[in-house]
């Protein structure tokens, strides 16, 4: 059988997770490496072995054995450059958000669909090993219909200066819409429900001057009176001390992992950090699941529910903007 | 020369005694009370009858000058409340409602950490109270427990609740609360089904997580307790006094200051029940409510 041929769009620190990925699965094979800094496209290309690089997609998209694309660009580029991607008659595994509009994000799921090609959104956190123990667990009916999730993932570090693109919201599309998805994705895909509502609260707490919100909480209202309160932060400290909890309450019973569920805890005389247990690859898993849907399976990660995600983060900073809750319907 | 108390009710929200479950039992073993039979003879009213007569029979007793301990909530509404806390400061007595869980040992000392600057200028509070099993409350576990985590994070934050808003259901609800400096707070307060080895009634889950400018403080809410793993079970074991305990603490050294009030009082009950029915009005119409204070 021959190897998806994928060329990596965006030679940012996570392209390094997607190709380690690649790496590991004899079913696909990196052709290739884009990124418009012409001195980052050629360091990616050398550490990965003499791959081939350029400066624009045009140039990746016509070499020999490109099936496919992993596009780890600024979330503003998503749309632009996945519409030239579904043009091209590609596959397309794009980092979240989907897009950073939900129109960009309907127009994609559109030309998608009109090219036959599978699209995928890297909500990561379905694969990792926590969020798949969780679904399991719920699906087998163990805890019975829940009613309440609580995930807070908070990490005290936080972009790397002024210059950050995460940090401008109208690359980002702001903190909801760049790392907030991941949790109303988790969430919504462990209920199993439709959001009908939404309210946030958005804090700039590292900063006053900062342009996003660098600490969020968005609360989901789901058409089965369940509740999801999601935290999202880069403001806790010490940055050093990362931490993830998760509380699932349902009619049968409940699941909990602290943040000591998974980490173990360093007393160190540089400080305390938690150290996360080594475990499954999240990323091996989503590439496997998106060749999985290439070949025909049904996709693990729908295009359905990514533009959702993009429909509940626009609604967070709406919701933080008023102060008040947003009706949604994906 | 201990203080004589009398217990008055054996009633609750449902079928709750907390008289016989919690009060009676605590003043028995407290070494500055001394229970007696006769009300007209007592310094004290242990008052837990059913709520809808709750506030005027503590009315009455601050009326003839008892003091009183009041199982929680202090009244069914906010007139009540704000009535008794008239009227106790009128007489000059000591009314403690059972806000007893602000006295958790893990607490008393968060609460002194947080007020002494231990995490920074606190931004957030996150709070779950979660009871396992035991009888669902028909009034809805907001009216019955809501109070506790919210009287709770007033005293870790010193800060009113200005505005609340409410969601999920009145069995297992998710309050969002604003104070002042653009603090925010989170409680998910409610019951959940029976759960092995814990007894019914129990506190399942029971944290709070207070973020502040310079660190984190995270409170395990069941504790201090040890985990004790037997061939037949496997459940926390409190150590030292328990709440209750400490709450008559309270009211024992409320009255022995002669100044006619205690460390917790009437006036936290009214602020408690301003949120808990600014909730209601927020679950009614799905929008955040302003609390007025």
């Amino acid at each position: 059988m021959d190897r998806i041929g994928i060329v990596l769009v965006g030679a940012g620190f996570i392209a390094d997770a997607h190709s380690g990925a690649i790496d590991a699965d004899p079913r696909a094979e990196l052709i290739g490496i884009v990124d418009a800094a012409p001195g980052r496209a050629a360091a990616f290309a050398r550490k990965q072995g003499g791959i081939r690089h350029a400066l624009d997609l045009d140039t990746a998209l016509s070499w020999p054995g490109v099936d496919a694309v992993i596009l780890c660009t600024p979330n503003d580029t998503h749309a632009p450059i996945g519409l030239a991607v579904a043009a091209a008659g590609k596959h397309l595994l794009v980092e979240k958000p989907l897009a950073t509009t939900v129109a960009d994000a309907q127009r994609l799921a559109r030309a998608f669909e009109a090219a036959g090609t599978v699209l995928v959104a890297a909500h990561t956190h379905r694969f990792y090993d926590y969020g798949v123990a969780v679904k399991q667990t719920i699906d087998s009916g163990a805890i019975g219909r829940p009613k309440l999730v609580r995930l807070a993932i908070l990490g005290g570090w936080i972009w790397p200066d002024w210059s950050a693109w995460v940090g401008d919201p109208d690359r980002s599309g702001g903190h909801a819409l760049h790392n907030g998805v991941h949790l109303l994705d988790l969430a919504t895909w462990w209920l199993g429900q439709e959001p009908t509502a939404i309210y946030a609260r958005g804090r700039k707490q590292t900063a006053a001057e900062l342009r996003i919100y660098d600490y969020l909480e968005m609360v989901v209202t789901y058409a089965d009176g369940a509740t999801a309160v999601c935290e999202m932060s880069r403001a806790h400290r010490p940055g050093s001390l990362a931490q993830r909890e998760l509380l699932v309450a349902g009619t049968e019973g409940i699941v909990e992992q602290g943040w000591d569920g998974e980490s173990s805890l360093v007393f160190g005389e540089a400080g305390t950090a938690t150290l996360p247990a080594a475990g499954g690859n999240g990323f091996a898993k989503q590439l496997g699941a998106w060749l999985d849907a290439i070949g025909g399976a049904p996709p693990q990660m729908p295009v359905a529910d990514a533009v959702r995600a993009v429909v509940l983060g626009v609604a967070v900073e709406e919701s933080i903007a008023t102060g008040r809750p947003v009706a949604v319907t994906a | 020369m201990t203080i004589t108390v009398a217990l008055v009710g054996n009633g609750g929200i449902g079928t709750q005694d907390h008289q016989s479950s919690m009060y009676g039992p605590a003043f028995e073993r407290h070494p500055l009370f001394s229970l007696v039979d006769d009300p007209a003879a007592a310094q004290v009213l242990s008052i837990a009858v059913p709520l809808a007569e709750r506030g005027a029979a503590i009315a009455d007793a601050v009326r003839a000058g008892k003091h009183v301990l009041a199982d929680k909530p202090l009244a069914a509404t906010l007139a009540e409340a704000v009535e008794i806390e008239r009227l106790a400061a009128e007489h000059g007595v000591v009314v403690v409602p059972a806000h007893h869980q602000r006295f958790n040992a893990a607490l008393r000392s968060a609460t002194a950490a947080v007020r002494a600057g231990r995490v920074g200028l606190p931004w957030n509070v996150q709070c779950d109270f979660v009871v396992a099993g035991g009888d669902p409350a028909p009034t809805g576990e907001l009216v019955n427990f809501g109070l506790y985590p919210v009287d709770v994070v007033r005293a870790l934050l010193g800060l009113e609740v200005r505005r609340v808003h409410a969601t999920g259901s009145p069995d297992l609800v998710t309050l969002l609360l604003d104070h002042d400096h653009g603090v925010t707070s989170t409680i998910v307060c409610g019951r959940v089904p029976a759960l092995r080895d814990l007894p019914p009634g129990g506190l399942a889950v029971h944290r709070y997580r207070i973020s502040g400018s310079h660190g984190v403080l995270a409170v395990d809410a069941r504790k201090p307790a040890l985990q004790v793993r037997t061939t037949e079970s496997n459940g926390l074991v409190w150590t030292g006094p328990g709440t209750v305990d400490a709450l008559l603490d309270v009211l024992a050294a409320g009255i022995a200051s002669g100044a006619g009030r205690a460390a917790i009082g009437p006036h936290d009950a009214v602020r408690a029940q301003r949120v808990i029915e600014a909730a209601q009005r927020s679950m009614e119409t799905g929008q955040p409510v302003e609390t007025g204070e």
